[in-house]
């Protein structure tokens, strides 16, 4: 497994660069200060959520409290983003990224000095017209990164799924699991199947036949997806949900106005629940509702109960 | 200047089809090309004239064609000698594949040289009586046709295979090209070994396809017979017949070489190389006596007429033309198509559409929509589906038989309608959760019930075919799209969902056609 070699590789480095990532913020706490003594301590908090502002400051509010960028992404690194562009829609209706959120995180990749940023997605319409109609093939590429579509099975690798309960063997895009730092950028959207889409269900478009997932059973498989490649960021983009129709729209949008970013996908998907309302109870849903956030907490992903993840909420602006 | 027009003629020929070449391929995804990319279609008088005559309106778009034959009224047929793509491909390939065979006598090919004219005046009837499948031997939408058919598809399966083995020797990951979605279609094999037998023809004749079979020659050949630019021969001649030998299109008699058919000549001005250089082309006065012609007997004539009738009726006899309720249901034809029976009559064949269309939804039928529907496109949701915000087939169509609509008529356009197979159907048939078909319809036309099972509201659905064309059921799709007849529009949906439009949202860029 050249994966599990290259785990280790990162441990090392994350060592390194925690340590960086402590004495940076005080370095350069005049700049920093605006967010007070949250800033200082950095990794003090597993899930942050930033509110009010544009879409930059937001996620610059969203990611000190974790450590800023630099904690992931190292000087000379690959970076991939899964962002979701899976379908043919405009961003005002809520079913793809928001595109300056993406352009925001791709500079800050590159800031702390990515080599690479490529931003992936395995769409379900057409990958032009997707591209096109979301914006967000235009933004990338005016910050500098590369955009691609997971239309070619030759971009794929096939590997086994030994933590898989259901899954046993899939493809995988072979650049998520060749990259160094791996960046799950969800949209929470409502969703007739599972319920919703949160960041989990968002990497079923790392995966070449992903309707075959549905035969084998979906929730199982979402949560067998995500033991593959560790996602080493979640930044959710809840500045605008989908809240009907959901995951293709056009539907009913909501504007929440937060980025969420966390360590922990299984704590991101149990926060992001909560923006919806249950059809049946019409109380916003609890993580445990959402089978597939339940399975990946069984399988050991995350922490479910959001009490017992540090929390933090900033303002951006 | 003699010596390099045979050269020039050759450069020229070999630009036109890479031209053709160029135009197919950016017959794709964006699709902002300013020269309309079906240019060649629409320069073709005989698509023109027989497209007139089946929808017995003028198409727009083909009027350019009616130029070229003012044209010819001057040059003769020039277009056959210098920028017809198929003249180009066949010129090529019986100089360097199929070389015509020495006969042991010469063959007198008087008999056969009238071919041409039966079928094109089997074309004529036939289209005048509203049913058309002599566009299978118009040359430029046979070779547009085998170009994106059968040359295109392994074209990308090479360059498909090729990028990621020149890419392992580049450093790793430092670019990916991606692949491009390889189209597939039904009968590229059929049409490979129809053009290789067009081809291999040569071996008879030199042009045998040009002078015995191609219509829009055969179309030409009438015109120039008025032609201005005229051959002369002066008293110098020594008979010598080295220009009967050079002729590509045998239109200079051995018997008397000073003479030459001026319908057939296609001004390749290769009798210029005369030994005592007694040719001359020049602008003379039209006349339209001749040598050696066709024997286009009375008998002949009506002949090639009452064949032509009587195939037509007979294919328009069949049952699936018919309203005999044997309607080929599974026959979806592309978005904005008329009505089948004009569709049949004006669609070209041409695979135009079949190149555009972007998820490679349109096939090619064979005798799915009888024999007057050959070749003519049909979506096959399981193979691809059509894009809600695309309407390119429209816009490219040379002859408007799938008419060019704007995005929002287009995407209210029901072609088909969808049913599921509930003994199959993944929520149906067993309890686990699928759905897929609910996800991906664009037009909020499958619903699920309160145990999550699909339902459809026919309402809205427009056939598109995503949900035939995504749903995990190995094999044939459990929901499967039947052709609602004639394509109906559909109530536009409320737009009230979004009632409370938030100002921040970033302007809506809709892009129309």
């Amino acid at each position: 497994m050249d994966y599990a070699s290259k785990k280790k590789m990162t441990r090392r480095q994350f060592i390194k660069g925690a340590a960086a990532a402590v004495t940076l913020p005080h370095l350069l706490s005049g700049e920093t200060c605006f967010y007070g003594s949250l800033a200082h301590a950095a990794e003090e908090s597993d899930l942050v959520i930033a509110k009010n502002g544009s879409a930059s400051q937001l996620l610059q509010a969203a990611m000190a409290p974790l450590g800023g960028m630099g904690r992931f992404v190292k000087k000379g690194q690959r970076v991939v983003i899964k962002a979701n562009i899976a379908w043919a829609r405009t961003p005002d209706q809520a079913c793809t990224n928001n595109p300056d959120l993406l352009a925001a995180l791709i500079k800050m990749c590159y800031e702390a000095g990515a080599k690479r940023v490529a931003v992936w997605d395995h769409t379900c319409d057409n990958y032009q017209f997707c591209f096109s109609r979301s914006g967000l093939k235009e933004t990338a590429q005016k910050a500098g990164a590369d955009i691609f579509s997971g239309h070619g099975r030759n971009s794929y690798k096939q590997v086994e799924v030994q933590k898989g309960k259901k899954l046993k063997t899939v493809e995988i895009l072979r650049d998520v699991l060749e990259s160094d730092v791996f960046i799950n950028f969800p949209i929470p959207k409502q969703h007739f199947a599972t319920e919703l889409t949160l960041g989990m269900k968002n990497l079923m478009g790392i995966v070449w036949d992903m309707e075959q997932l549905h035969k084998i059973g979906l929730h199982q498989c979402i949560a067998d997806i995500n033991t593959i490649r560790k996602t080493d960021l979640v930044v959710m983009d809840a500045i605008r949900i989908l809240t009907t129709n959901g995951p293709k729209g056009p539907g009913k949008t909501e504007d929440i106005g937060e980025v969420i970013a966390s360590t922990d996908i299984v704590a991101a998907d149990a926060y992001a629940a909560a923006f919806f309302k249950h059809p049946k109870t019409g109380k916003p849903f609890k993580p445990e509702e959402i089978q597939f956030v339940k399975n990946a907490y069984d399988l050991g992903l995350g922490q479910i109960n959001l009490s017992k993840v540090r929390v933090k909420k900033v303002t951006a602006a | 200047m003699k010596k390099a027009i045979p050269y020039l003629r050759r450069t020229i020929q070999t630009l036109s089809f890479f031209f053709l070449l160029y135009l197919i391929l950016k017959t794709a995804f964006p699709l902002e090309l300013k020269i309309p990319v079906d240019l060649y279609l629409r320069l073709d008088p005989f698509i023109g004239i027989i497209t007139f005559l089946t929808k017995k309106e003028v198409i727009l778009r083909m009027l350019p064609a009616f130029g070229v034959l003012l044209v010819v009224l001057i040059f003769g047929n020039f277009f056959c000698g210098w920028f017809c793509p198929m003249g180009a491909t066949i010129d090529f390939f019986d100089r360097i594949l199929f070389r015509e065979k020495k006969w042991s006598k010469s063959f007198n090919d008087q008999s056969l040289r009238r071919l041409r004219y039966g079928i094109f005046m089997f074309s004529l009837v036939a289209g005048l009586m509203a049913f058309q499948v002599m566009y299978i031997l118009d040359p430029i939408s046979l070779i547009t046709r085998t170009l994106i058919i059968a040359f295109y598809p392994p074209a990308i399966f090479v360059f498909n295979t090729l990028v990621p083995q020149a890419q392992n020797f580049l450093p790793q990951n430092s670019l990916i090209a991606s692949t491009i979605p390889m189209p597939l279609f039904k009968v590229n094999l059929l049409i490979f070994l129809f053009f290789v037998v067009v081809l291999a023809l040569g071996v008879v004749k030199k042009r045998f396809w040009c002078r015995y079979l191609c219509p829009l020659g055969t179309l030409f050949s009438i015109v120039s017979r008025f032609r201005i630019l005229k051959r002369f021969v002066t008293e110098d001649c020594t008979h010598c017949l080295k220009c009967v030998k050079e002729c590509p299109v045998g239109a200079i008699p051995e018997t008397n070489p000073q003479e030459y058919r001026q319908q057939d000549c296609v001004s390749c001005f290769k009798c210029l190389e005369c030994p005592p250089e007694a040719v001359s082309f020049h602008f003379g006065l039209p006349r339209w006596r001749t040598v050696n012609g066709v024997n286009l007997s009375r008998r002949y004539v009506l002949g090639s007429l009452a064949f032509g009738a009587v195939s037509a009726l007979m294919i328009k006899a069949n049952p699936l033309q018919s309203e005999s309720g044997l309607k080929n249901n599974r026959l979806i034809r592309p978005p904005g198509s008329l009505p089948e029976e004009e569709f049949v009559s004006v669609c070209t064949g041409c695979g135009e559409c079949l190149k555009v269309c972007p998820n490679n939804a349109l096939q090619s039928t064979l005798l799915e929509a009888g024999l007057a529907g050959l070749y003519t496109p049909r979506l096959v949701p399981r193979i691809g589906y059509c894009e809600e915000f695309c309407n390119f087939c429209g816009r490219i169509c040379p002859t408007e038989a799938i008419r060019p609509l704007p995005i929002e008529e287009k995407r209210l356009l029901q072609m088909g309608v969808a049913h599921i197979d509930k003994t199959r159907c993944i929520a149906w048939d067993t309890e686990k959760i699928c759905l897929v078909c609910n996800e991906q319809c664009s037009y909020l036309a499958i619903v699920g019930d309160d145990k999550k099972r699909p339902i459809i509201k026919e309402e809205k659905c427009t056939g598109c075919g995503i949900c035939e064309n995504k749903c995990p059921v190995d094999g044939e799709s459990a929901i499967i799209v039947y052709a609602s007849g004639v394509q109906k529009k559909l109530k536009p949906e409320d737009v009230n969902n979004n009632k409370k439009e938030v100002p921040a949202g970033p302007a809506k860029k809709e892009k129309s056609s």
